[in-house]
C-alpha cells in the first residue's frame, strides 16, 4: 500500500475510531468488569469499588423482584413476539398483495410507532383502560356485555393490558421489515405458481414463507434487541414505584443504579446494575446465535 | 437548476443561522451594561454569582415563585444566583456533575436524599445558623423556622450536624373533603378505628365513597395501619427482618376485607396507576385520602377552585400501636457545596427563602407549608398545622414499607387483591409471609 494512502485512512478514520472507542467501547467494557464489583454510585471513583466476583450476579438471582423481572421479559418476548410477528406478517401480506390505499393503510399502521411511548401510554391508561368512562369498558357498557367490564389495571390483568398496548405500537414497525422483505421476492414465481394453479394459502406457504426466513431472522433478532430494552411501557404502568407485575430488568436497573423515586430508599446498586445489563447482552448474543444456525443465508432463492 | 436552488437554499440557510447566533449574542451583551449601571448606582452590594442546581421545573408554581425570588434577591443584595432547573432528574444528575468537579453552590431535594445520598458533599452550617439576619429580627436563624424541621435536618445530617436547612415542608396524614362530612352529617373527625367505620357509614349513606388508594400509596397506607396496630418500633422491625409475619397483618386483612366488603373503599382502588387515586379525590366522588399536604398543590388543576380541604391523623387502630400523636413529616432541604466559594452569600439566599416575605409567598403560591414559626399557614392546611404541632413520634416514609422493593412490590400485589375481593384476610396474611 502506498504511504500517502496509509496516512490518508488513518486521518480518515481516527475521528469515527476515537469517538466509538470513547462513547461506545470503553462505557462497555468499563460496564462488564463493574459487574464483578460492589459499587455505589455509577460516577464513583474506580479505587472504591471493591472486587465482589459473582456476588453480584447470585444477589440479583436470589432476588424475587428481578426473577419477576426475568419471567415478565420472557413472557413478553414469546408471547408478544408471536403475537406481533403473525399480526405483523398478515397486514404485511394483506398490504403487497395488491390492495386499494397501500400507502393510506402502511402509514396508518406505522402512525403508533412515530408518537412518542409516554403520550401512548398516557392515553392506554387513562383513556383506553379507564375502569368508568375508558373506551373498552364504555363499549362493553353498550353493547350489553356489563360483567365482562373489568380492571383492565388491576393486579391480575395489568401485565396483559400493558403487553397488549406495548404491541399495538410495535406491528407497525415489523410490518415494514416483513413488506420490504416480500417486495423483494420476484414477481415471476407467484405468475409461475398462479398459471400452475395455486390459490393464495398455496402460493404463500410454499413461496412467501419460503423466502423470508432471512426476513425472520432480522425481525426475530431486533424483536429481541427491543424487547430486551423494554423499560417506558414499564414505567409508564408503574410510575412511582416497582410492582411485580410490570417490572422488567432495565426498570430494575434503572432502579438499582439511580435510587428508587421514593427518598427513602437511598441505596444505590451500581455493581448490580451493571450484572443486569451484562444479563440482557447475553440474551440478546445467545438469541442472535441461534438463529444464524436456523437461517443461514438470506438470498431469495428457494 | 435545481442543484443552483439547492445551494442557494443552503446558503440562506447558513445566514440564517449564523445572524440568529449574532442577534443573541447582541441581546445578551446589551442588558449587562444596564446591570452594571444599576449595581454602581447602589452602595456596598455585591456582585458574586453563585449556581443553583434546582429540584424544581421552571413551570411548576415552586420554580415561578423562586424565579421571581432570584430576580428581587439581585436586586435587594446585588447576588446573582444562576439557577440550573434540573427538575426530579437531580437525583440522577447531582452526584455526577460535583463528582466531575462542576462550580455548583447550592442544591436542593428532600432531606433524606440530600443528606443520606449527598452528604458528603455538605457544607456543615451550624455556625451560619447561628448567626441572626435581617428578617430574623436579631435571633438566629435556627430559633425563627420550625424547630422539628431543623432538628430532623440535624439528626440525618453526617455527623449529627446542621447540614442543610429545610424548607417546604410536609407531613402525611388523611386529607378529605370537608363538603362531603358536613353532607353526610359528619360532626367531628374520626379519632379511633370504630369511629372511622362510622363516618365510612355515614358517607356510604350520602352516595359518595369515603378512601381510595393508588399504587403510589399502597405501601404507606399499609404501614401505617400497622403501626397503628403494633406501633413504630414492631413494625419497622419486619422491615429489618425482610418478613413480614407479624399476628397483625391478620388484622390488618379483616379489617380492610371489611373495608371492601361494605364498599367503602373504592371500586377502582385496586388498578389505580397513580395519580388515579387523587384525581378520584378531585372528582369529587371520594371523601378521604391518606396522602400528604401536598395533595391540594397536586390536584389545584383538577378540582374545583373552592374545594374545601380539611385534615385529620390516622386514626388509633389498636391497643399497642401509636395514635394520633405519630405521624410522618418530612421536608425538602437546601444543601451547601463544601467547595463553594461563596457559602455566605448562597445561606444569605436560603434565608431569603425561608423567612419573610419570600417563604409566605412561596408557601401561599405553592399551597405549600411556610418555615418560619409567625408565617401563616394557606387555608387549605390549618388542620394540618395542628397535626403537625401535635406529632411528638416521627414516622419515616411509609413506615419503612418501602425502603425493599420486594416488600413494596408484595404490598402492592396482595393489597390490590384484597381490596378487589379476590384474596380473604387469611389469603392476604399468608401471602405476605412468603
Amino acid at each position: 500500500m502506498k504511504t500517502k494512502n496509509k496516512a490518508m485512512i488513518v486521518i480518515f478514520l481516527a475521528p469515527a475510531v476515537f469517538l466509538y472507542t470513547m462513547v461506545f467501547l470503553y462505557p462497555t467494557i468499563r460496564t462488564v468488569i463493574m459487574s464483578f464489583f460492589k459499587v455505589e454510585g455509577v460516577t464513583d471513583a474506580v479505587s472504591t469499588w471493591k472486587f465482589n466476583g459473582m456476588g453480584n450476579f447470585k444477589t440479583l438471582f436470589n432476588t424475587p423482584l428481578f426473577v419477576s423481572a426475568l419471567q415478565n421479559i420472557g413472557l413478553i418476548w414469546l408471547v408478544g413476539g408471536i403475537g406481533v410477528m403473525l399480526v405483523s406478517l398478515l397486514f404485511g401480506v394483506i398490504l403487497t398483495s395488491g390492495v386499494h390505499g397501500k400507502s393510506f393503510f402502511r402509514s396508518v399502521i406505522y402512525l403508533p410507532n412515530v408518537i412518542s411511548a409516554v403520550a401512548m401510554g398516557t392515553m392506554w391508561i387513562n383513556y383506553v383502560y379507564n375502569p368508568d368512562f375508558g373506551l373498552i369498558n364504555s363499549t362493553l357498557k353498550g353493547l350489553g356485555f356489563k360483567n365482562a367490564a373489568a380492571q383492565w389495571t388491576g393486579p391480575e390483568l395489568v401485565f396483559w393490558s400493558m403487553l397488549i398496548a406495548y404491541c399495538f405500537g410495535m406491528v407497525g414497525y415489523h410490518m415494514l421489515i416483513w413488506m420490504s422483505g416480500i417486495e423483494r421476492i420476484p414477481t415471476d414465481f407467484y405468475e409461475a405458481a398462479t398459471i400452475e394453479g395455486a390459490n393464495v394459502f398455496q402460493r404463500f406457504s410454499k413461496i412467501t414463507l419460503p423466502l423470508l426466513k432471512g426476513v425472520c431472522r432480522t425481525n426475530i433478532v431486533l424483536w429481541t434487541v427491543s424487547t430486551m430494552a423494554f423499560f417506558v411501557w414499564s414505567q409508564l404502568f408503574s410510575p412511582v414505584n416497582l410492582s411485580a407485575s410490570t417490572v422488567t430488568p432495565m426498570s430494575y436497573m434503572y432502579e438499582l443504579v439511580f435510587g428508587a423515586s421514593s427518598s427513602a430508599i437511598t441505596v444505590r446498586d451500581s455493581g448490580a446494575g451493571a450484572a443486569i445489563g451484562v444479563i440482557l447482552t447475553m440474551v440478546v448474543i445467545v438469541v442472535f446465535m441461534f438463529t444464524q444456525l436456523i437461517v443461514r443465508h438470506d438470498d431469495v432463492e428457494l | 437548476m435545481k442543484k443552483k436552488l439547492f445551494s442557494l437554499m443552503a446558503i440562506v440557510l447558513t445566514c440564517a443561522m449564523v445572524l440568529g447566533g449574532c442577534g443573541g449574542a447582541a441581546q445578551s451583551a446589551a442588558p449587562a451594561p444596564a446591570a452594571s449601571g444599576a449595581a454602581s448606582k447602589s452602595d456596598a452590594k455585591s456582585d458574586v454569582t453563585i449556581t443553583y442546581y434546582s429540584m424544581w421545573n421552571e413551570t411548576e408554581p415552586q420554580g415561578q415563585t423562586i424565579a421571581q425570588a432570584v430576580d428581587a434577591f439581585k436586586e435587594k443584595t446585588g447576588i446573582t444566583v444562576d439557577v440550573n432547573w434540573q427538575g426530579r432528574d437531580i437525583r440522577k444528575t447531582l452526584q455526577p456533575a460535583l463528582d466531575a468537579g462542576q462550580d455548583i453552590d447550592l442544591f436542593d431535594e428532600d432531606v433524606e436524599r440530600v443528606n443520606g445520598t449527598w452528604g458528603k458533599y455538605l457544607l456543615n452550617v451550624e455556625d451560619l445558623a447561628a448567626k441572626s439576619y435581617d428578617t430574623t429580627n436579631g435571633k438566629p436563624l435556627t430559633d425563627v423556622i420550625n424547630k422539628k424541621l431543623v432538628d430532623l435536618a440535624r439528626s440525618l445530617g453526617p455527623d449529627g450536624k446542621l447540614s442543610t436547612i429545610p424548607y417546604q415542608p410536609s407531613t402525611f396524614l388523611v386529607m378529605y373533603n370537608k363538603d362531603i362530612f358536613k353532607t353526610a352529617g359528619i360532626t367531628a373527625v374520626p379519632k379511633t378505628w370504630e369511629e372511622w367505620l362510622a363516618a365510612c357509614a355515614k358517607i356510604k349513606a350520602a352516595g359518595k365513597t369515603p378512601i381510595t388508594v393508588d399504587d403510589a400509596y399502597m405501601a404507606s397506607l399499609f404501614g401505617y395501619h400497622m403501626a397503628r396496630l403494633i406501633g413504630k418500633d414492631k413494625t419497622l422491625a419486619m422491615v429489618t427482618n425482610k418478613k413480614i409475619d407479624d399476628p397483625a397483618v391478620l388484622t390488618f386483612g379483616e379489617q380492610w376485607k371489611e373495608m371492601y366488603d361494605k364498599g367503602y373503599i373504592s371500586k377502582n382502588a385496586a388498578g389505580n396507576i397513580y395519580p388515579a387515586g387523587q384525581q378520584e379525590v378531585a372528582s369529587g366522588n371520594v371523601a378521604m385520602y391518606l396522602n400528604g399536604t401536598w395533595l391540594p398543590n397536586e390536584i389545584k388543576n383538577s378540582a374545583p377552585a373552592d374545594f374545601n380541604w380539611g385534615s385529620f391523623a390516622y386514626p388509633a387502630v389498636g391497643k399497642g400501636g401509636d395514635g394520633p400523636e405519630a405521624n410522618q413529616y418530612g421536608a425538602q432541604c437546601f444543601g451547601i457545596n463544601k467547595n463553594t466559594k461563596h457559602a455566605e452569600e448562597a445561606f444569605k439566599f436560603i434565608v431569603f427563602m425561608t423567612t419573610g416575605e419570600w417563604d409566605n409567598k412561596l408557601a401561599a403560591d405553592s399551597i405549600g407549608v411556610p418555615m418560619a414559626n409567625d408565617a401563616t399557614w394557606p387555608k387549605q392546611l390549618t388542620d394540618a398545622k395542628a397535626v403537625l404541632d401535635a406529632t411528638t413520634t416521627r414516622y419515616p416514609w411509609a413506615v419503612g414499607m418501602e425502603n425493599e422493593a420486594d416488600i413494596n412490590a408484595k404490598i402492592k400485589t396482595n393489597f390490590a387483591l384484597l381490596v378487589s375481593g379476590k384474596l380473604d384476610a387469611k389469603g392476604f396474611a399468608d401471602a405476605m409471609k412468603k
